[in-house]
């Protein structure tokens, strides 16, 4: 089983190119289950057809521990497994403590067992890595690859950097290694080129190049992935490529996080500010 | 022969001296637990701390087993859903519970690490519960993250919290506030005696010397007799002065004395803790001063026989030396005693992290040796460590230090909190002169114990 875990800053499209991404794997007759690492619930929409869920923290809070693995894993999109771990309402409470006790739970009922027969679990984190709680995927060996996505815009590639410092602690103790980035573009001048670059010099390579195409929105609005709303778009194939390379992809590093200065200077170089 | 083998090496303790950043047998409670203690001494009044039960088992029986009296302390049992979703649930049916079973007068909320680290709003909690549950009674609540301050904080805190979320507007009164800080039983009834026999009316905050000192009962009773009582309290506002009894929370900026002053004029008496002849004189002098009466004869009698004392046995105490730890100001006030009577202290340890210890001592105790060490943030592998050193002849505080007296075979003299190896740990009189006698004929019958213990011959004669 391979373990992914996918993390970016916060609206660059995480869930959006996962759940895409994901519908390339199950297409291709694998097994999948998503975890959704957000409070907000929701990083499986688009594989569940809209479809409301019940997370993990929420059967936790009505029912105590006493929990059937049905009772928060749902069927989307080509028998893709859906899991929410939910958490509070923004200021309350702790979310980063919400995901630690559902992938816990997660564990204790089974979800990755043998007999699942996963192929693959993602793990799909909310973009800012607050605290411990959201670095949980990474740690313990749950989650073995990590998959940035970002832009060619500054903060996110600023985000994509203190991911990798994070990568590099938790290597340290673990196995967890970095996959790639995967570009999901903003029409930014010499965007392919920058990241590009970037991933060179983080000692990584830029996995796929997602182009903004508005079939993206047209499915999200129908609540489904690109692939399942229209198999023949273009944009369609953009994820099947996305989903292969990442089947096939070998090179998993140690990334080596840049010091600011030399960010921006990749920054100049590709004439952001010209 | 027998030369050589008490040289032989003995095993050697690992070197530690790495880890600084572990504490090993720490020389500090838990922040709640300060807080509890002086919820305590409010009259009616349950301690509930917001968060996990253990953190209430625990502090429960720390004190109970220094006070040998029973204790409830309430909680809102967090578990793995409080800890995601927040304790608002929890804290709610708490509260809810302990107003129906206990009907107290107060409940004093004390956070724990948990509630705290999730940021918990308790604030905006405790104003949901208060609409939501008729008949709650007056809530105070206290910050009290057990990873920012000791016990010592804990207890000074809940102070404030009382005073600035109970008292009234000014009602001008005769009587005198009295913030006696973390002392015994024992101490203050006897600060109580003191106040009072000056004519003074005095409202002491927290008062436990009856609530964890009492008699026995026919039946359990979970809230017991005694304590200040919120009505008091509310009217600390309209006292003369206010007594505050710590050097080091003078140079503190805002305490409960400055929360009284700046709010409402209450004129702030900073005092060192009463302990020994110079501080008590100090505070006796404060009283005559508020009151503008003389010190009464008995009290003035109590002074010439302790100095009478003094000159009694200056040969068995003078030279000796000592390492004396706990809670700074207890041990600004025991060093400052042991300087009077000829004890060179060799080392003072707090627990705690007051960066005003060091300075508080040099000014209270001006006379104390240079050589002296005054350190804060110790925990007991440092001061034994330092005390192998330093060679002491005797160790002053709490039962935590009987294992290194055991190590360096001398004796401890019990003072402070908590006292787990004796009976009476609750009632030891650190304060004014009666309590100054009854320590300095304790600490010079220690030497002459030791002395007969130490000699070949019977000695019944000393």
């Amino acid at each position: 089983m391979r373990k992914i875990a996918i993390y970016g800053k916060g609206g660059i499209g995480k869930s959006t190119t996962t759940q895409n991404t994901v519908a390339g794997l199950v297409e291709m007759g694998r097994k999948v289950m998503v975890v959704g690492c957000d409070p907000k619930a929701d990083s499986t929409r688009l594989l569940l057809g809209g479809l409301a869920q019940r997370s993990v923290l929420d059967t936790l809070r009505e029912e105590g521990e006493d929990v059937d693995l049905e009772d928060i894993r749902s069927q989307g999109f080509c028998n893709a497994l859906c899991v929410e771990s939910g958490g509070p309402e923004p200021g309350v409470g702790c979310a980063g403590r919400g995901i630690i006790t559902s992938i816990n739970m997660l564990e204790q009922l089974g979800a990755y067992e043998d007999k699942v027969g996963l192929d693959y679990v993602f793990y799909d984190v909310l973009g800012d890595v607050v605290c411990g709680g959201f670095a949980m995927p990474i740690r313990e060996g749950k989650a073995e690859e990590i998959y940035i996505v970002c832009s060619g815009e500054m903060m996110a590639m600023y985000a994509a950097n203190n991911i990798c410092k994070g990568i590099v602690k938790f290597a340290q103790t673990g196995v967890v290694r970095l996959g790639g980035l995967i570009c999901n573009s903003r029409n930014v001048d010499r965007e392919r080129d920058l990241i590009e670059a970037f991933a060179e010099k983080l000692g990584t390579q830029m996995i796929h190049f997602v182009p903004r195409d508005n079939d993206v929105q047209r499915a999200e609005i129908n609540r489904k992935t690109v692939i399942e709303w229209n198999a023949e778009a273009p944009q369609a194939d953009e994820y099947r490529a996305l989903a292969k390379a990442i089947e096939n992809n070998k090179k998993l590093v140690i990334p080596k996080p840049l010091p600011i200065e030399a960010l921006e200077a990749l920054l100049m170089e590709y004439g952001l500010f010209n | 022969m027998i030369e050589e083998f008490s040289l032989t090496e003995e095993p050697k303790a690992p070197d530690l001296s790495h880890c600084t950043a572990a504490t090993r047998n720490a020389c500090k409670l838990c922040t709640p637990l300060g807080a509890c203690l002086v919820f305590r001494g409010i009259e009616g009044a349950i301690p509930f701390l917001h968060g996990s039960q253990g953190c209430s088992t625990y502090i429960r029986r720390y004190l109970i087993s220094h006070f040998r009296e029973p204790m409830d302390i309430a909680a809102s049992n967090f578990n793995e859903d409080s800890a995601v979703f927040g304790g608002a649930k929890n804290l709610h049916a708490g509260l809810k519970n302990v107003s129906r079973q206990y009907k107290p007068a107060l409940i004093g909320v004390a956070t724990t690490c948990l509630s705290e680290t999730i940021g918990e709003d308790m604030a905006a909690l405790l104003l949901d519960c208060r609409r939501a549950i008729p008949d709650l009674p007056p809530v105070v609540h206290v910050s009290t993250a057990s990873y920012r301050g000791s016990h010592i904080d804990g207890f000074h805190d809940a102070v404030t919290a009382l005073i600035d979320q109970l008292v009234l507007p000014p009602d001008p009164h005769g009587g005198v506030n009295l913030l006696p800080g973390m002392l015994s039983t024992a101490d203050l009834r006897h600060l109580r005696e003191l106040v009072e026999a000056f004519g003074l009316p005095v409202t002491m905050l927290p008062d436990y010397s009856d609530t964890l000192d009492g008699p026995t009962w026919m039946d359990y009773e979970a809230l017991p007799e005694g304590g200040t009582s919120v009505e008091a309290i509310r009217r600390m506002s309209g006292a003369r002065a206010t007594l505050e009894f710590g050097d080091t929370l003078r140079f503190t900026r805002r305490t409960a004395a400055t929360n009284l002053a700046e709010r409402f004029g209450v004129v702030r008496e900073n005092l060192g803790t009463p302990i020994g002849l110079r501080a008590t004189e100090a505070m006796i002098q404060a009283l005559e001063r508020i009151s503008g009466r003389p010190c009464p004869p008995a009290i003035t009698a109590e002074r010439g026989r302790l100095l009478d004392s003094m000159v009694d046995a200056h040969k068995v105490v003078f030279g000796k030396r000592a390492v004396v730890y706990g809670e700074a100001d207890l041990v600004i006030g025991l060093t400052s005693f042991l300087c009077e009577i000829g004890v060179e202290p060799v080392l003072c340890a707090s627990g705690g992290k007051s960066e005003h210890f060091p300075t508080a001592l040099r000014v209270a105790v001006p006379e104390l040796p240079s050589t002296c060490m005054v350190r804060d943030n110790m925990d007991f592998a440092d001061i034994d460590a330092l005390g192998k050193e330093l060679k002491p002849d005797v160790l002053i505080g709490n039962s935590k230090g009987y294992g290194m007296a055991r190590a360096l075979d001398i004796p401890l003299v019990h003072a402070g909190f908590p006292i787990h190896d004796r009976l009476g740990g609750q009632r030891v009189l650190h304060v004014g002169y009666r309590g100054a006698q009854q320590f300095y004929d304790q600490i010079v019958n220690t030497f002459l114990a030791r002395k007969q213990e130490k000699s070949t011959v019977g000695y019944s004669y000393l």
